[in-house]
């Protein structure tokens, strides 16, 4: 029991650094541009999607990074400069880039099951192999993992705190006027802003790959329970996500492990449930 | 966006739209397969008129109008069939109970900024499927992941409606369609959907000259879903079984391209809508799977270059401003009061 | 070297400028009067590009700047100092004066321009680690006009400094304005309470109704019983 107790602790630890890649994608756009972006899932999938092409072409797992990220990064950017930015002269802008993005969403979610068929495509391992210790199993491919995506938050925290660039991302976060101001030009970090969200979350579609498989329509669970951590951490708030994600990641593998994976959904919109109504402002807060 | 046409063109179009279809059987009655098309032309654009009611017209990012019109659907087929209680009290009650259900997603939505009722409107709809797959859903008679499969049909003075002779069940659903549209019309042209207008439009000036936002966003969060219900349950007789595959992203995405084709916010374009797209969609169905690729790329592409929609586009409106607007509002409420100066 | 030539500006549907013109040049300070709402924050802010004016012209040292985005207006060296000074929250007071010197032109310059800020403001040098938020309504004011002292700028558009701040940081802010003043940069100043400056303003203009309804020397004001009683205290 204590064992198996260990290994669910892990697993959610593993699933929880994942989810605050995705989680901290998610508070940068809508804490920069205010605008939420439903094609969010769709970028999950894409990730996982374009690593499944690069490996089909017989290529391996750095290759495929090398190769997939700037795609995403494009993709991000020209999602942005195509078809928000030219509806932010309009007084209903909210809308309709909540409009556009569900569109451009149930785009790709078709575009992809046209073209990659309806069913599900796996990714291989990034590492083979368990370690054993005191009696409990770790697979490498969790503590891979959990390397990786927590290197890609250090370096996304650095990048924000110390890099100019980052500082200016924060800027317009903060103050979009004062971001004026200061002459940062907005439009650039907007579409910046998205760009790196595409990236992170379509590399956490990478990571996940192996183990929870690459679908048309998976991104939708993927873009509420990033939702649901930014919410339950504090929509603006980068930390607040980094926090809840583990926590909700910890909480899912052991309500899965208890109840059973249907009760994981409904727990999740539990969490969010008490969170608009108790504390909606997410237990964290603000934009640090 | 836009404001409404004067109140007469409005209902003149929405005359001579409902004249139109209701001669169609004249000629098509012979071809199912078209009056087929029609009667869900006829259900859906209820459907899209009625989300285009709660989110054209009063501003509110709601993404449940599928969820509703399958709770509706599924509401009166479970009632029917439990309780043996007519076709006709089962849509009704669809609808009411949808309503109710509207207002309760409405009460957390009331504070919360516009991304963010759109979220919890998706997560209801996101739910609601393995909600009505589960044992729980079995247990209410959902039939769990079959769903239901003989859903008793309309009845009317013994004349049992069915699906060899479709021109009948073409004017009963005409005459339901009508009737909602009528409604939604009668709305948007009272004082309370001058209200939702300037809710809509500025949030802050309307509280400040005392409108109940709460009041009135609950208000057409209940109407928007009974409509909606209200329809999903007739649809739920006419087709006469159920399942979850309508929670599937299809339904939404077609509704998505009425909204846009017709314009948000112009009465009765979420009509107009309605029949281009189910038209456009059928005209497409030898792409197959790109059939909704094509559909996707066309919400954004009209999005982007064609807000206004088809309505908008053959009646351009000349928009007063939105405190002009706002002003001939209080001018309503305070006839005495001087002219808003600007 | 900054001129405004015939600008309208409108706010939604409202036209708030109406044919504005004026100039400043290198080193002068030329004031801003006028009751509230009647368009002076928006003269400032269409200056440095915040806000697009409909018709007109704006040209900065002989270029046009009328279309340019407003990182471009900033770099070129126009900056503007808002009377909500539009401060970082989350960042430091030392954050935030980095922040100021974001523009290309000021950037290699940060160090000199920092420098030079806290010998201007010591009392900032104390509070570097200090969060924006956790700022007084003076220390917040002082940050705002040091920050957009980082721009490198060769013109000020600043917005009613002493708004809001009792009598003593009144002036403090004032005399600040005053040294900046005496250091070459071009200011266009938005003010209600300028006995302090009428002495070193070069020209005082007085907005009404987002128009120009006085033009004058400093000698002019003084002489004009209205802008006197209204404005002057005096």
């Amino acid at each position: 029991m204590g064992r198996e107790f260990i290994e669910v602790l892990i697993s959610g630890i593993t699933n929880g650094s994942v989810y605050a890649v995705m989680a901290v994608g998610m508070a940068l756009v809508y804490g920069v541009t205010k605008v939420f972006n439903f094609a969010y899932g769709s970028f999950y999938s894409m990730g996982g999607y374009l690593a499944w092409v690069v490996f089909g072409a017989k290529l391996g797992y750095p290759l495929v990074f090398v190769v997939v990220i700037p795609l995403l990064f494009l993709a991000g950017w020209l999602t942005e400069q195509l078809m928000i930015k030219p509806l932010r002269q309009r007084a209903d802008w909210e809308m309709m880039a909540v409009m556009v993005t569900l569109g451009l969403a149930l785009f790709l979610d078709n575009f992809y099951q046209a073209v990659f068929g309806p069913f599900v495509k796996s990714l291989p391992l990034l590492v083979e192999g368990d370690i054993t210790a005191g009696g409990i199993v770790i697979a490498v491919q969790d503590i891979t993992i959990f390397l990786v995506a927590f290197g890609i938050m250090i370096g996304f925290m650095l990048f924000l705190g110390k890099n100019t660039l980052g500082m200016a991302v924060r800027a317009v976060a903060q103050n979009m006027t004062g971001a004026q101001i200061v002459g940062v030009a907005k439009d650039r970090i907007f579409a910046l802003t998205f760009a790196i969200s595409a990236v992170l979350v379509g590399t956490a579609g990478i990571l996940l790959a192996p183990k929870y498989f690459v679908s048309p329509f998976g991104g939708w669970v993927i873009l509420v329970k990033a939702w649901v951590i930014t919410a339950f951490g504090g929509m603006g708030s980068i930390k607040g996500s980094l926090y809840a994600a583990f926590i909700l990641g910890i909480v899912e593998a052991l309500v899965g492990w208890q109840l059973g994976f249907t009760w994981t959904m409904f727990a999740w919109f539990a969490v969010l449930l008490v969170t608009l109504i108790i504390r909606p402002q997410g237990v964290f807060g603000t934009w640090g | 966006m836009g404001l409404m046409m004067t109140s007469r063109q409005d209902l003149r179009i929405l005359m001579v739209l409902y004249v139109c279809i209701g001669i169609c059987p004249v000629f098509l009655h012979g071809l199912p397969d078209v009056m087929n098309i029609l009667i869900l032309c006829l259900i859906w654009g209820v459907v899209a008129a009625s989300w285009d009611l709660i989110m054209g017209f009063a501003g509110i990012f709601t993404f449940g109008q599928v969820a509703f019109y399958v709770i509706g659907a599924y509401t009166s087929a479970i009632v029917t069939r439990t309780f043996g209680i007519s076709p006709w009290f089962g849509i009704l009650l669809g609808g009411v109970l949808t309503g109710g259900i509207g207002v309760l997603v409405g009460l957390p939505c009331l504070r919360l900024k516009g991304s963010y009722v759109a979220l919890v409107t998706f997560a209801v709809h996101m739910i609601l499927e393995p909600f009505l797959r589960s044992e729980a859903g079995r247990a209410i008679g959902t039939g769990g992941p079959q769903g239901i499969l003989s859903i008793p049909s309309l009845t009317l003075f013994g004349y049992t409606f069915n699906a060899m002779e479709l021109v009948p069940w073409f004017y009963v659903v005409l005459s339901i369609s009508f009737f909602c549209l009528l409604i939604i019309y009668f709305i948007i042209h009272s004082n309370w959907g001058l209200a939702f207008v300037a809710l809509r439009d500025s949030e802050t000036f309307a509280r400040a000259i005392g409108i109940n936002d709460f009041k009135y966003k609950l208000m057409v969060f209940g109407l928007s879903s009974f409509l909606t219900g209200l329809i999903g349950a007739v649809y739920a007789h006419y087709v006469g079984m159920l399942s979850t595959r309508l929670l599937g992203l299809d339904l939404f995405l077609i509704l998505m391209v009425m909204l846009v084709l017709g314009g948000l916010g112009r009465f009765p374009g979420a009509l107009i809508g309605a029949f281009i797209a189910v038209f456009l969609s059928e005209w497409l169905r030898p792409l197959e799977t790109y059939r909704n690729v094509v559909f996707g790329a066309l919400v954004v592409l009209l999005v982007i270059f064609v807000p206004q929609g088809i309505t908008g586009f053959l009646f351009p409106d000349d928009r007063p401003g939105p405190l002009r607007r706002l002003g001939a509002l209080l001018n309503r409420k305070t006839p005495d009061g001087p002219p808003s100066n600007h | 070297m900054l001129e405004v030539d015939r600008i309208d500006a409108c706010y939604g549907e409202f036209q708030v400028l109406k044919k504005v013109s004026l100039s400043v040049e290198e080193g002068e300070m030329k004031i801003v009067l006028g009751p509230n709402g009647h368009g002076k924050s928006t003269l400032l802010k269409t200056i440095c590009g915040l806000i697009k004016p409909t018709a007109g012209a704006i040209r900065f040292k002989g270029r046009d700047i009328t279309r340019l985005p407003s990182e471009k207006i900033v770099e070129m060296g126009v900056t503007y100092i808002a009377e909500d000074r539009e401060l970082f929250p989350e960042m430091t007071v030392l954050e935030n004066l980095k922040m100021g010197g974001y523009n290309r032109r000021a950037r290699p310059r940060r160090a000199r321009n920092l420098e030079y800020v806290f010998d201007l403001f010591p009392k900032l040098a104390g509070m570097k680690k200090r969060f924006a938020s956790n700022l007084s309504g003076g220390e917040a004011r002082m940050l705002a006009i040091a920050r957009g002292l980082m721009s490198d700028a060769a013109f000020l558009a600043i917005d009613e400094p002493s708004l809001g701040l009792a009598p003593i940081l009144r002036l403090e802010v004032l005399n600040k304005i005053k040294e900046i003043h005496r250091t070459g940069i071009g200011i266009l100043l938005v003010e209600s309470n300028i006995p302090q400056l009428v002495d070193i303003a070069d020209r005082i203009y007085l907005m009404e109704e987002g128009e120009l309804v006085f033009d004058g020397s400093r000698d002019e004001a003084l002489n004009n019983p209205d802008i006197k009683e209204a404005f002057l205290g005096v």
